[in-house]
């Protein structure tokens, strides 16, 4: 990477940070989620102005152009801080896919420029938990079917849907109040919402449809996948600061707990996991700007979410070890790491879910060569 | 009264056995939080009218006088049948204490209570500065005429918005040379002007822990137990039955039996990896309990436990700790859900469990200061 990209992540990385900094830090996802809100309209705009929702999409659509490594920057800080607003979902599934299957939707260009969240409804139940194929189908215009895990959808907002139609899939909106919809929502450990919906004859609107969705909702899905690791990397690099902040002044025995040596290397560890995390998902989201195949691409996205997924779990869980007690409570900031840890591990696929699916990547790639 | 003690294990099995299935509230059963003891005063009022509260005390108390072996079956049975140890501080800790250390007086005024559970204990030792160090306890008793004034702060006080008194190790003696002296037991009443709790919300959204502040607080000076500025010794004895409890299996036997629920419903058992991590979890199980049996064999043959016995509380937890992460990885995309999962027909808690299993490693003494003591006691190191 030259010294000039360098530059400006450094720059991006600043303002984003500054921008979450001044808006209350975690102390304001503590108070969004004790308000039950949600989410904050106003960062979001805040977010939308300082160009971080455009940010991989090209200026012609209203942004910034700057491609994975960026967006994983602001993914990164966005974790630090664990802001609720649902910045990777909107980013990387609804701009993704849209900005892919039809750049010249007006709803692509309001979305970038902050007009709300934007959820995308891909995921399928089955008995053993995601299902492989999509099932939800598109008919004559109206939808039916069931979707899960859909992240960052308000009460009465439109959504998007992939579903299956007479010619492979579809991209689809479903309007904030289409009939024959049923929701139900599944309250996380952070506070935030996922939720699965039903639709029975509900009117759609086609956005795209054909060969090219399956693709782009790959790429997409893969998007999600290294940016959520790149958000993971952030939550783990806050616990990891505030446990070297706390065993530093923590005194038991006379001294700092950190000057005992058991202390010492178990913080080590935990420095080194975060390093090691940090570098991969780094490292992936710079590969899958080249990668050569979308197999390569999605290879990379489920190295960075194993590594990422361990990484968090093993340092936010740490985390509350080293603090003893105060760990274990609601007030400390540790806490709420370790609570947004788990939702971004679950969702999209957990470390063992990535493991074998890299390998299996790994193993397909090998015989197309 | 019945000599527990004569009946042979298999018998007295039974006996714990058949009370608990026919007596047992069914709702009651592996009760996933600590319960308030209003939620559990029916199936005590069964308890104490049997004679059963206190297993472990001698009969002439009150207790059921039971020797080691027959207090290990009788917890083996309590734990597997998922019965919940209700507000047993009083039981566990101030009544041995008392048994042990207290006067005439104290023995008749305070064990009836404690086996009706008219009085309802929690444990004041943590302080915000004593933690594993205990010994650095601040909180002040300053002898007034007939009263001790309590002056400080306790902290992680488990249930204290749910108890009536609390037993507390307080700093008698400000100028002892040394932290470990100068420390007294006293109890001490909770409703009273000079003390006030507030509860602790943990990252589980659950209030099972308090802060209690004493601001000019009063108790008896016959409140004080055992002798004035020895209590430090004394709360080191009462921790030795504590120590093999600490590390018995229950938790990770009951988190395991969970797992299993839960994977069978979501269909883990038909993949090879969690066939592999689900065996591995279980012989941790298994074989710890192999440990456990050593340890409790030598209670049985009345034989006192050494710190060795810290191995039991690493193991079991740490287990513990893994079972419940386990239940999340088998959980995949609902690993961050709250509330009880969906598995074949029943419903699984699965953050509850793995919520419930972070602390144990803090608790009880840390895991880090239970190798402490292991590595110093045991290998001489
Ligand atoms: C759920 C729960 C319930 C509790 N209930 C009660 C109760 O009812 N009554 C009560 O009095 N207390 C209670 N406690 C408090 C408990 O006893 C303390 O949490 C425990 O003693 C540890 O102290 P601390 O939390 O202050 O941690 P600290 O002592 O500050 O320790 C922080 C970290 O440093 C480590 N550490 C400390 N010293 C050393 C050392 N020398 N070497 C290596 N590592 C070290 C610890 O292991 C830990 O990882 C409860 C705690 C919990 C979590």
């Amino acid at each position: 990477m030259s010294t000039e990209q360098d530059e400006d992540l450094r720059l991006l990385r600043e303002s984003v940070s500054t921008l979450l900094e001044r808006a209350g830090g975690v102390a304001r996802a503590r108070r969004v989620r004790d308000d039950g809100a949600g989410w904050d309209g106003a960062i979001w705009s805040d977010l939308a102005e300082a160009g971080v929702l455009g940010v991989t999409t090209p200026e012609e659509t209203g942004g910034l152009g700057m491609g994975l490594p960026a967006a994983g920057v602001i993914a990164e800080e966005i974790g630090r801080v664990i802001a609720p607003e649902p910045v990777v979902p909107t980013v990387a599934m609804a701009i993704g896919l849209l900005h892919r299957l039809c750049p010249d939707a007006s709803l692509l260009e309001d979305t970038i420029a902050g007009a709300a969240p934007l959820a995308v409804a891909w995921q399928e139940r089955d008995a053993r938990g995601v299902s492989d194929v999509i099932d939800c189908r598109l008919k004559d215009g109206v939808l039916t079917g069931s979707k899960d895990w859909v992240m960052g959808l308000a009460d009465g907002a439109p959504l998007l849907v992939v579903a299956k139609s007479t010619d492979g899939l579809a991209l689809v909106r479903v309007a904030g109040d289409a009939i024959g919809v049923t929701k139900q929502t599944a309250r996380q450990s952070d506070g935030s919402v996922l939720t699965s919906i039903s639709f029975a004859a509900t009117p759609a609107e086609v956005l795209a449809e054909g060969a090219g969705v399956a693709p782009a909702l790959a790429d997409a899905v893969a998007d999600a996948t290294a940016l959520t690791a790149a958000e993971l990397v952030g939550v783990s690099g806050s616990a990891l600061e505030l446990t070297l902040d706390y065993i530093k002044t923590r005194e038991q025995f006379d001294k700092p707990i950190g000057s005992f040596q058991v202390i010492q290397h178990r913080a080590v560890d935990m420095k080194i996991m975060q390093e090691v995390a940090q570098a991969a998902v780094r490292e992936a989201l710079a590969a899958m700007e080249n990668a050569a195949t979308p197999q390569a691409r999605s290879r990379q996205a489920s190295r960075a979410k194993a590594r990422a997924c361990v990484a968090s779990q093993k340092i936010t869980r740490e985390a509350i070890q080293l603090h003893g007690a105060v760990g274990y409570t609601d007030e400390f900031d540790v806490g709420l790491l370790l609570n947004r840890a788990l939702v971004l591990s679950a969702w999209l696929g957990d470390g063992a879910y990535h493991r074998r699916r890299w390998l299996e990547l790994r193993d397909t790639e090998e015989v197309a060569q | 009264m019945t000599d527990w003690n004569a009946l042979s294990d298999a018998e007295f099995r039974t006996q714990i056995r058949s009370f608990f299935e026919a007596e047992y509230p069914e709702e009651l059963r592996h009760l996933p939080h600590r319960p308030k003891f209003a939620e559990v005063e029916h199936w005590h009022v069964k308890l104490h009218a049997k004679g059963w509260v206190a297993p472990a005390w001698p009969a002439e108390f009150g207790g059921m006088g039971l020797e080691a072996a027959k207090l290990m079956i009788y917890y083996e049975e309590q734990q597997s049948y998922g019965v919940n140890r209700g507000r047993d501080m009083g039981i566990q800790m101030v009544g041995p204490l008392i048994i042990k250390y207290g006067t005439q007086e104290q023995k008749d005024y305070w064990l009836p209570r404690i086996l009706s559970c008219e009085d309802i204990w929690c444990q004041g030792y943590s302080e915000p500065g004593a933690g594993s160090d205990l010994a650095n306890l601040r909180t002040s008793a300053v002898i007034d005429g007939d009263d001790f004034v309590i002056n400080g702060q306790k902290t992680w006080t488990t249930m204290a918005h749910d108890a009536t008194h609390i037993f507390m190790l307080v700093r008698t003696d400000p100028d002892a040379p040394r932290k470990q002296q100068g420390i007294s037991f006293i109890l001490a009443k909770m409703d009273q002007p000079g003390v006030e709790v507030r509860t602790i919300t943990t990252l589980a959204g659950e209030t099972e822990f308090c802060e209690v502040f004493f601001d000019d607080a009063r108790t008896l000076r016959a409140n004080l137990v055992g002798e004035i500025d020895k209590g430090w010794s004394m709360a080191k004895a009462l921790l030795s039955f504590e120590r093999i409890f600490i590390g018995n299996p229950g938790l990770a036997q009951n988190a395991l039996a969970q797992l299993e629920t839960f994977a069978k419903g979501r269909g883990a058992f038909d993949d090879a990896v969690f066939r592999d991590r689900f065996a591995t979890v279980a012989l941790d199980v298994e074989d710890h309990a192999a440990l456990y049996s050593r340890f409790a064999d030598q209670l049985k043959r009345g034989e006192t436990l050494g710190a060795d016995v810290s191995m039991l509380k690493i193991w079991v937890t740490e287990t513990y700790q893994r079972i419940t992460e386990l239940m999340i990885e088998v959980a995949g995309p609902d690993g961050g859900s709250l509330g009880p999962l969906q598995a074949g027909n029943v419903g699984v808690d699965v953050l509850a469990s793995f919520y419930k299993a972070r602390p144990s490693t803090i608790y009880g003494g840390s895991n880090e200061i239970q190798r402490n003591i292991l590595s110093k006691a045991v290998l001489g190191l």
